[in-house]
């Protein structure tokens, strides 16, 4: 039996994903852990749930791509790629007209400009902080006491924005607090923080400009608020896969496939 | 024995051997003077110290080059030299010379050189020989007469030195160099502290090393101040990237020109401070800079322009959008990062990093 099979395991600041590929790109099976403390242990994790899904033992894989911020730590992996290319490759595979990708996760949010055959033009990519991230997200939920996944939707559900002036987490955060004594409406202030998520994002949109269709991928990509917003900034329609957050490891398994 | 062991072993040497040490500001001074008064310039660009005390005196947006500069004196960390050189590079460092020069009591002599910043046309070249003129007399006051055949000789020196490099920089670009970021650029920053005689033994040493088939390695131009923090170089070295040619202002933007045969010292020394690239802090239009870095990238055959920023240094920090942009249009990808002097990278700037070089592929 020939091993025909590729894997791409994404280690994210918050999750992990692994994702199973066959040699024509098709997917197999892919799986979502907490990456917890531990990264080479999620990653372990992520790999054998995918495997059992896919009804695969572990030598069917011909070839391991690992990516996300804890790349190094995947000892399995034959060679380690950025989620900057595989985010691109992914967005690629699943949606072949578009040309930016934007990123949001934990900590990192990006911009990829690609071009037709899939290869990097350009890309942005915030700096150490984690304003502009899902991790400022789910600081305030918690702050507010909402659940994360009901986070966008009472966003969207606000009349209006209450202007958040901070972009730094930690001061949006006591800023947060005193809004709150002084009686904001809760879904004001959660809507006034998602444009200003959704401002940050858009500085970086513009250092590499909108080209062609635009996919929004990562974990923030589930949250209806920041999904709309962008597209009233973008004046389009983001094209979303069902499950965001494997887009990093789909396109590290396609990678893996070449 | 650290690195800054052995520096300060060697500059001691220096000292009882009965050379005089001059710390020296970035970036452009003309050596060849110092040297003729027997004065070994040290320069300060990023001293290993802890930054405390230098926050009372700076605004939180102040470069960490002023700031290392300037924390290494209020720790009194730079005994060992006899007075301080303040070129004008930019407003920071002019901002930190008033500082040292009107605030702390230092008990040393400071030393302003200001090198004009329009650097076509005959008033500038008047402008620049005045200024050498006058920090000879202001050296002179201090350090006793300048011996004008003592001078010459040290102009010949420089042009040997300057020569070597040139050599050296040369072999990098077309990969007939065996040595790695990491070890070119530390050998090149070791010109900071060295008298030039022993830094030509150096440099002759490293021109062993040439060889004859061209090393196989993807290039790319680095662009900036300082080639900080090293672990940019050890990434690179890594990926088996070569830097082929450099725009940093304590590289081949300042590195690379020799003076002239000229008679007259003054201007042999004024010939190669015209000759240099343009550059950020010399007021250089960015239609020159442009320029100068899309020849670099041309004929170093490399795949790109690595921009290392350091953090809130204007001058370079002004000029980028444009550069970037002229790069862009003409096919010549281009990365930002921006880092400071002495801090390691953090996973982001590795993460841009090599996805800049997934970029410009194999
Ligand atoms: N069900 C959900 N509803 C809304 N938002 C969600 C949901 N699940 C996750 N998120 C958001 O997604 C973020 C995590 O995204 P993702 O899993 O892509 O991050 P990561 O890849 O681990 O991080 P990074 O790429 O920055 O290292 C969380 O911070 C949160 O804001
Ligand atoms: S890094 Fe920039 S701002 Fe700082 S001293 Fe150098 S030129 Fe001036
Ligand atoms: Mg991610």
């Amino acid at each position: 039996m020939p091993n025909d099979y590729f894997a791409g395991i994404d280690v994210g600041s918050l999750s992990t994903e692994a994702v199973i590929v066959d040699s024509n790109k098709h997917l197999l099976s892919y799986s979502i852990v907490n990456t917890g403390i531990n990264s080479s242990a999620a990653a372990e994790e992520a790999l054998s749930e995918a495997l059992q899904k896919a009804e695969l033992p572990r030598n069917r894989i011909a070839k391991i791509i690992a990516t996300g911020y804890g790349r190094a730590a995947v000892g399995a992996a034959h060679k380690r790629m950025t989620e900057i290319t595989c985010h691109a490759a992914g967005a690629q595979q699943l949606f072949p007209e578009v040309r930016t990708v934007i990123d949001i996760g934990g900590q990192d949010s990006k911009v990829i400009h690609i071009g037709q055959d899939g290869q990097l033009v350009d890309f942005a990519m915030n700096d150490k902080c984690a304003a502009g991230t899902g991790r400022f997200l789910e600081i305030m939920a918690k702050r507010l006491e909402v659940k994360l996944e009901k986070l966008g939707d009472l966003a969207l559900l606000a009349e209006k924005a209450v202007s958040i002036s901070n972009t730094c987490t930690v001061f949006a955060e006591s800023e947060v607090v005193s809004l709150v004594a002084q009686n904001h409406p809760i879904d004001e202030i959660i809507r006034g923080l998602h444009v200003a998520i959704v401002n940050r994002i858009w500085n970086q949109v513009q250092t590499v400009g909108v080209h062609g269709q635009v996919a929004l991928t990562g974990g923030v990509a589930l949250n209806r608020g920041v999904v709309n917003l962008l597209e009233e900034k973008l004046e389009q329609t983001l094209e979303i896969y069902s499950e965001p957050q494997i887009v990093g490891a789909l396109g590290a398994a396609i990678l893996a496939s070449k | 024995m650290t690195t800054s062991d052995t520096r300060r072993d060697y500059l001691q040497n220096q000292k009882s051997s009965g050379r005089k040490l001059l710390g020296v500001f970035p970036a452009q001074f003309p050596r060849e003077l110092l040297w003729a008064f027997n004065i070994l310039p040290v320069e300060i660009w990023d001293p290993p110290v802890e930054i405390a005390q230098a926050n009372a005196h700076l605004q939180p947006y102040i470069c960490s080059i002023v700031r290392g500069g300037l924390e290494l004196i209020l720790q009194g960390k730079s005994s060992l030299v006899d007075g301080y050189l303040f070129p004008h590079t930019c407003d920071s460092l002019q901002n930190l010379a008033s500082i040292v020069n009107d605030h702390l009591d230092t008990g040393k002599p400071c030393f302003f050189f200001y090198h004009p910043k329009a650097v076509d046309g005959q008033p500038a070249r008047e402008f620049y020989r005045n200024q050498l003129t006058q920090l000879i007399d202001r050296l002179e006051q201090h350090f006793g007469s300048i011996n004008i055949e003592r001078l010459q000789e040290c102009i010949q020196t420089s042009r040997r030195l300057y020569s070597q490099l040139n050599e050296l920089f040369n072999l990098r670009k077309q990969g007939l160099l065996q040595i790695t970021n990491s070890d070119f650029y530390a050998t090149l920053r070791r010109s900071e502290f060295l008298w030039p005689t022993d830094y030509i033994s150096e440099l002759e040493l490293l021109l062993t090393q040439k060889c004859v088939k061209p090393l196989p390695s993807r290039a790319v131009v680095l662009s900036g101040i300082l080639p900080n923090p090293p672990e940019i170089l050890s990434l690179l070295d890594q990926h088996k990237i070569r830097i082929a040619a450099d725009d940093l202002l304590n590289g081949q933007r300042r590195m690379t020109f020799l003076p002239t045969n000229a008679n007259d010292p003054l201007e042999a020394i004024t010939d190669a401070y015209f000759a240099q690239p343009p550059c950020s802090t010399k007021d250089s239009a960015i239609a020159e800079r442009l320029k100068h870095l899309q020849k670099l990238t041309v004929d170093s055959k490399s795949k790109g322009v690595i921009f290392n920023i350091i953090k809130f240094c204007e001058p370079e920090l002004f000029d980028l959008p444009q550069l970037r942009a002229g790069l862009r249009s003409t096919g010549i990808p281009s990365l930002v990062i921006e880092t400071e002097i002495n801090q390691v990278l953090s996973g982001q700037i590795v993460t841009r990093l090599e996805a800049f070089l997934e970029m410009i592929g194999d």
